[in-house]
């Protein structure tokens, strides 16, 4: 019924979709499963017409039909529950359901809200969603906002003639065991209206609700099962099946880590809603990966160690003493670096030029009593341009015009150039050309034979295995497996895959 | 040379064009001694702009900076007689301590700047209007002119006034650009994110930077009140308008991180030259205030950023 | 990461107790006002004296409530000094010109101030949006505009407006209180109508609380921020009448302390300066928080400079009960 032929999707310097097909037919639920990376997101952008393909056809009934903007996708039924919230959380429930569709209700400019609170709540019964329409949508519970998002998707139901196409896009990371197996039987009911799209990184869940299963790797569809024959193991070995280059991850640089020099240490350390009873250390010379899916608290864990996330519980020491006032000057003022996923806003100060940058966390070093040695600061800029090969035309630079490599080239240089030995690296060669990819990979290297200690959280698998001395699988913010892997003896990717999800 | 590169010098630009657009109408404009007393008669407001400089560029806005110049104005005149001299010191004490509260509201206590400093300006008008009994003093003469009479007459043809307003630019721009304390201001407004996880005590920068505006209020406050040898609780009223618009028009937006103190010269003084111009151009009196407006909206337009902007709210 | 549902429904019971104080505050804090000063001087809680009040506060309850549209949707409007004085000097010019009294054609003289209002307001809009110039510094100039084009009209005069029929906006008394009250009370109604029964009402709400998604969904945004001025406009319109009536007089003074009176009457109210939150009643109960202040100082004998420092602290206190400070990481 709806169908994706050969769907191809390009961006610059990234191979997105490659040739996709994928067929969906009446009241089907099909699930949609994938590494980070291998094109699900793209994907399912196509589908809701946030995208469209740069080669292929996408048909409905058989006939070809192209969305320049998701509203025309939602004329032909598809719709979208997204994983981010998309409600207005000051509007009332009723409002937000008929978002951008309140003319229905309206008669010379009044809103009849009689009118509108009764078709609300006929699209609430249809998810069983027993809630006054006019409450606030701000006073709902994450479980119940889930639910007023898909009576907004099925109000399409009125709309159109044909039948619905709904993606459903992580639904269940916020929901508690007992609203999943709620939210799984609605769905199965409403089968007798629409076909789902169902994508999530919770094998068990997919295979539990999904009536046949698209895995995807690399952008491409690489295999289609049925419930009655999926099996796991066999998924997650094709969801994952690449050699890791260890060329690239400059394994060979990888020298043993000093174990009696514990940097941090983290002992059962919770942060409620990210994360929970985490406990791993860090040695001098070692690179730790976190990893795990997106919403597996890793990104979390790194903030919590640099103070700007404060733990409910456990201890957070480094080099040996706790944090006291747990922020992130502390963190710096004890040698912990930060190098956020957010390197534009985060990262660097857009705005500031290359040596101002630089010296941000360690004006200190360069002031005499409050005065800057503006003069050494451009030295030190310099010094590190020329070691990193920085592309800069010079230290002037504002750093919101380098590009990435060179922007995270110059946070690196911050905190190396200040004395840290605690480098927290987030998603670091996200958005990286390979050449700036591995200038990363070496000054990693580079850094633990200096005697710092590196936590990542890496953009693919391969560079967590890479890379690292020590890999800590998460999900859902609950420690699953440690690996340990010097050169020629790492874990393979299907064994963190295996874990993940 | 890319529209890119020139955009910091739109303001520049325009203040040249409205110079050269004036004097062309009328070449007494560009008389020397007139330009001198031109400038040195908005010494206090360009004193005060500055200080409304550094609570903009942190990315908030200092709403009590009239009413601290007012307070001051009063407590300058009370207490003249018995400090003589020292009275300064009691005046910046005050902008600093009523700037450094609206600070401390604004970054403990979650309150917009916009909110907080109209609340500490009606707190400090409270004061001023207690202090003068509602009622407008007068300065003992004598006092007066022992004290802070160097403020006046001038030097080699150069008004006194400008050599302080002089001093206090050259601090000014000193502190922004040149201090550790300018450079976590400009990446507190230009990427507060990236400034705390630099570790930089965001919050106690943001506090210094209300307690400067509020002293710079101050002095502005005293110098107003000395010229006009007096004080009451609405001798500075109409400023807080102009220091806001010649801020905003120098080049240092709303936003903040970017221009400063220098900018904001440039600010002043288009703001001084479109009222002059008004004058030269033989405008109407009745007129001057709508052409003024008229004008700023266009000086507005030519010199945001808008490239730094995201939503325009 | 599974969050349980006890531990969401007790933060979903602990922000609805938030948002019911958030709700509740202004009011109380107005009812604990009244209660102190009737304490302390009986005479305040008379039927004259509340008539008094409200005398004085109706026409800046008008100009709040215009404003108090544009900053649901998150941005702001200055220009209500300079608004206010055009539209009462061409009121006043309107109305001689046509008669000089509303048995005349003259009372046509009323739906113009409006027109005159809305238009402004609109250009107000208009400079805000195409010029992407921030709400801010656009309403400033344009106030800025408006006060100087009330000089030119004017020439530095005033006028008198000396008709009876005019004047029974503030002569004439229905039960006690004179006519301008319930022709406020009209049109905050008609606030209220637009605020909660029009699409217009809450795409101000929507553009507030949620621009991206708002547009996302198809709403022309531009277009809501363009009728929010030029509503703010009409508004002001109402409020420039109404000074205009209790005094008998238009000049360019008329919009003077118009700014600071309305916006913080707003926030005193409990409308988030951010947008999305608060509303007309909130701006009414923050409007008689700001005069009752003023005219309970006066009654029971306090100094008038009292009268600030109290409104500065309660500015603070409103904002402060009414921020739920999770939501927010920084504020500027």
């Amino acid at each position: 019924m709806y169908q994706l032929n050969k769907v191809d999707k390009k961006f610059p310097g990234v191979h997105a979709l490659k040739a996709v097909d994928f067929t969906i037919g009446r009241g089907e639920i099909v699930g949609l499963v994938g590494e980070n990376g291998a094109g699900k997101s793209t994907l399912m952008k196509v589908i809701y017409g946030a995208y469209q393909p740069d080669g292929g056809t996408v048909t409905v009934n058989g006939d070809e039909v192209r969305f320049a903007n998701p509203r025309q996708a939602m004329d032909y039924g598809i719709g979208m529950v997204f994983q981010e919230q998309s409600l207005i959380t000051n509007l009332t429930v009723m409002e937000n359901i008929f978002l951008g569709f309140e003319q229905q209700f309206v008669r010379f400019s009044v809103i009849n809200w009689k009118e509108m609170a009764a078709a609300a709540r006929r699209q609430l019964k249809k998810v069983k969603l027993d809630i006054d329409p006019s409450t606030v949508t701000a006073k709902l519970s994450f479980a119940q906002r889930q639910l007023v998002e898909l009576a907004k998707v099925l109000t399409l139901e009125e709309r159109i003639d044909g039948d619905l196409v709904i993606l459903l896009d992580e639904p269940t990371s916020v929901l508690a065991k007992e609203e999943v197996e709620l939210l799984f039987s609605l769905v199965r009911e409403l089968t007798s209206r629409a076909s789902f799209i169902f994508v999530s990184h919770r094998m068990d869940e997919v295979l539990e609700l999904s009536d046949r299963v698209y895995v995807m790797k690399d952008g491409a569809v690489v295999d289609m099962v049925t419930k009655a024959d999926a099996k796991v193991e066999a998924i997650q070995h094709k969801m994952v099946g690449r050699d890791v280059d260890k060329e690239y991850y400059r394994e060979q640089k990888q020298n043993p880590y000093n174990a009696a020099k514990t940097l941090v240490s983290l002992q059962n350390v919770t942060v409620p809603g990210a994360y929970k009873d985490i406990t791993f250390d860090i040695h001098a010379g070692e690179v730790l990966c976190l990893v795990g899916t997106e919403g597996s608290g890793r990104e979390s864990i790194l903030r919590t160690v640099f103070g700007l996330e404060k733990p409910s519980e456990g201890t957070v020491q480094v080099k040996g003493s706790p944090y006291v006032k747990r922020n992130a000057q502390e963190a710096v003022a004890r040698g912990v670096g930060y190098v956020p996923r957010e390197r534009k806003i985060e990262g660097i100060v857009n705005g500031m030029n290359v040596y101002e940058n630089m010296t941000l966390s360690q004006m200190g070093n360069y002031a005499t009593k409050g005065v800057l040695r503006i003069g050494e600061e451009k030295a030190l800029a310099q010094k590190w341009i020329d070691r990193l090969a920085i592309k800069t035309p010079d230290v002037y630079k504002d750093c919101g015009g380098l590009s990435g490599g060179n922007q995270q080239k110059v946070v690196l240089a911050k905190w190396r150039s200040g004395g840290s030995d605690v480098i927290l690296l987030d998603h670091p060669t996200r958005g990286l050309d390979i050449g700036a990819k591995e200038d990363v990979y070496d000054m990693v290297r580079e850094m633990c034979d200096d005697g710092a200690g590196i936590i990542l959280v890496a953009d693919t698998l391969e560079e967590a295995i890479g890379l690292s001395h020590t890999i800590i699988v998460l999900k859902d913010g609950e420690f699953q497996k440690r690996f340990d892997g010097s050169p020629g003896d790492k874990p393979s990717l299907y064994d963190l895959v295996h874990h993940m999800i | 040379m890319s529209l890119e590169t020139l955009k910091p010098y739109f303001p520049w630009i325009t203040l040249v064009a409205l110079v050269l657009v004036v004097g062309a109408i009328n070449p007494a404009f560009f008389n020397i001694g007139s330009l001198v007393t031109l400038v040195a008669d908005i010494v206090p407001l360009f004193i005060m702009a500055m200080g409304m400089t550094f609570a903009i560029y942190i990315g908030g806005i200092d709403l009590s900076m009239q009413q601290v110049a007012n307070l001051v104005t009063v407590v300058a005149t009370v207490y003249l007689a018995q400090f003589g001299i020292f009275v300064a010191f009691i005046c910046i004490l005050c902008g600093f301590g009523i700037g450094a509260l609206s600070g401390w509201l604004t970054t403990k206590q979650f309150v917009p700047s916009f909110v907080s400093t109209l609340a500490t300006g009606f707190i400090a008008l409270s004061g001023a209007r207690y202090l003068s009994g509602e009622r407008a003093l007068s300065m003992n003469a004598e006092v007066r002119d022992t004290s802070f009479g160097w403020m006046f007459g001038s030097t080699g043809g150069v008004p006194h006034e400008l050599i302080i307003a002089g001093v206090l630019l050259a601090f000014a721009w000193f502190l922004q650009t040149r201090t550790t304390f300018g450079r976590a201001l400009k990446a507190v407004g230009a990427g507060e994110l990236a400034a705390v996880s630099s570790g930089l005590n965001v919050n106690r920068i943001k506090i210094l930077a209300f307690a400067l505006s509020g002293t710079f209020a101050a002095i502005a406050g005293l110098m107003f009140s000395v010229k006009l040898s007096g004080g009451d609780a609405n001798l500075a009223n109409g400023f807080l308008i102009l220091a806001i618009v010649a801020v905003l028009v120098g080049g240092t937006p709303l936003t903040g991180g970017v221009g400063g103190v220098v900018n904001t010269l440039v600010g002043t003084l288009i703001v001084v030259v479109i009222r002059s111009a008004m004058v030269y151009l033989e405008i109407d009196a009745t007129m001057q205030q709508m052409v003024f407006g008229v004008i700023l909206i266009v000086a507005i337009a030519l010199t945001i950023d808008r490239t730094k902007m995201g939503t325009v709210k | 990461m599974a969050v349980s549902g006890t531990s969401d429904t007790k933060s979903t019971a602990g922000r609805i107790n938030r948002d019911t104080l958030v709700k509740w505050a202004p009011l109380l804090v107005l009812l604990v006002l009244i209660a102190f000063f009737a304490l302390m001087e009986p005479r305040f809680f008379s039927i004259r004296n509340f008539a008094r009040i409200l005398i004085s506060a109706t026409p800046a309850l008008m100009v709040a409530v215009g404003v108090t549209f544009i900053i649901i949707m998150g941005s702001i409007d200055l220009s209500m000094e300079g608004t206010v004085s055009v539209c009462a000097v061409s009121f006043a010019f309107c109305f001689v010109w046509l008669g000089g009294t509303l048995n005349s054609w003259a009372w046509l003289a009323l739906p113009f101030a409006l027109l005159v209002g809305a238009a402004l307001g609109f250009i107000n809009g208009l400079i805000h949006v195409k010029l992407k110039i921030p709400s801010f510094m656009a309403s400033l100039a344009m106030g800025f505009v408006g006060t100087g084009l009330a000089m030119v009209l004017t020439g530095g005069d005033r006028i008198r407006i000396e008709d009876e029929a005019f004047r029974s906006l503030l002569t004439v008394r229905w039960f006690n209180f004179p006519i301008m009250v319930y022709v406020a009370g009209l049109f905050l109604i008609i606030a209220w109508f637009i605020q909660t029964r029009t699409t217009l009402g809450r795409n101000f709400y929507a553009v507030g609380g949620g621009e991206a998604l708002a547009h996302g969904s198809g709403l022309n945004v531009d277009r809501v921020r363009i009728m929010g001025f030029t509503l703010a406009g009409v508004f002001f319109a109402v409020g420039a009448l109404l000074a205009v009536g209790r005094i008998g007089i238009a000049e360019t003074a008329t919009g003077n302390n118009f700014m600071f009176l309305s916006i913080t009457a707003v926030v005193v109210g409990g409308t988030a300066l951010w947008g999305g939150i608060g509303g007309v009643w909130n701006t009414l109960v923050g409007v008689l928080i700001v005069f009752v202040i003023g005219n309970g100082m006066v009654v029971i004998g306090l100094p008038g400079y009292v009268q600030d420092g109290v409104l500065g602290l309660l500015v603070i206190l409103a904002v402060i009960l009414s921020t739920d400070r999770r939501a927010i990481s920084f504020v500027k």
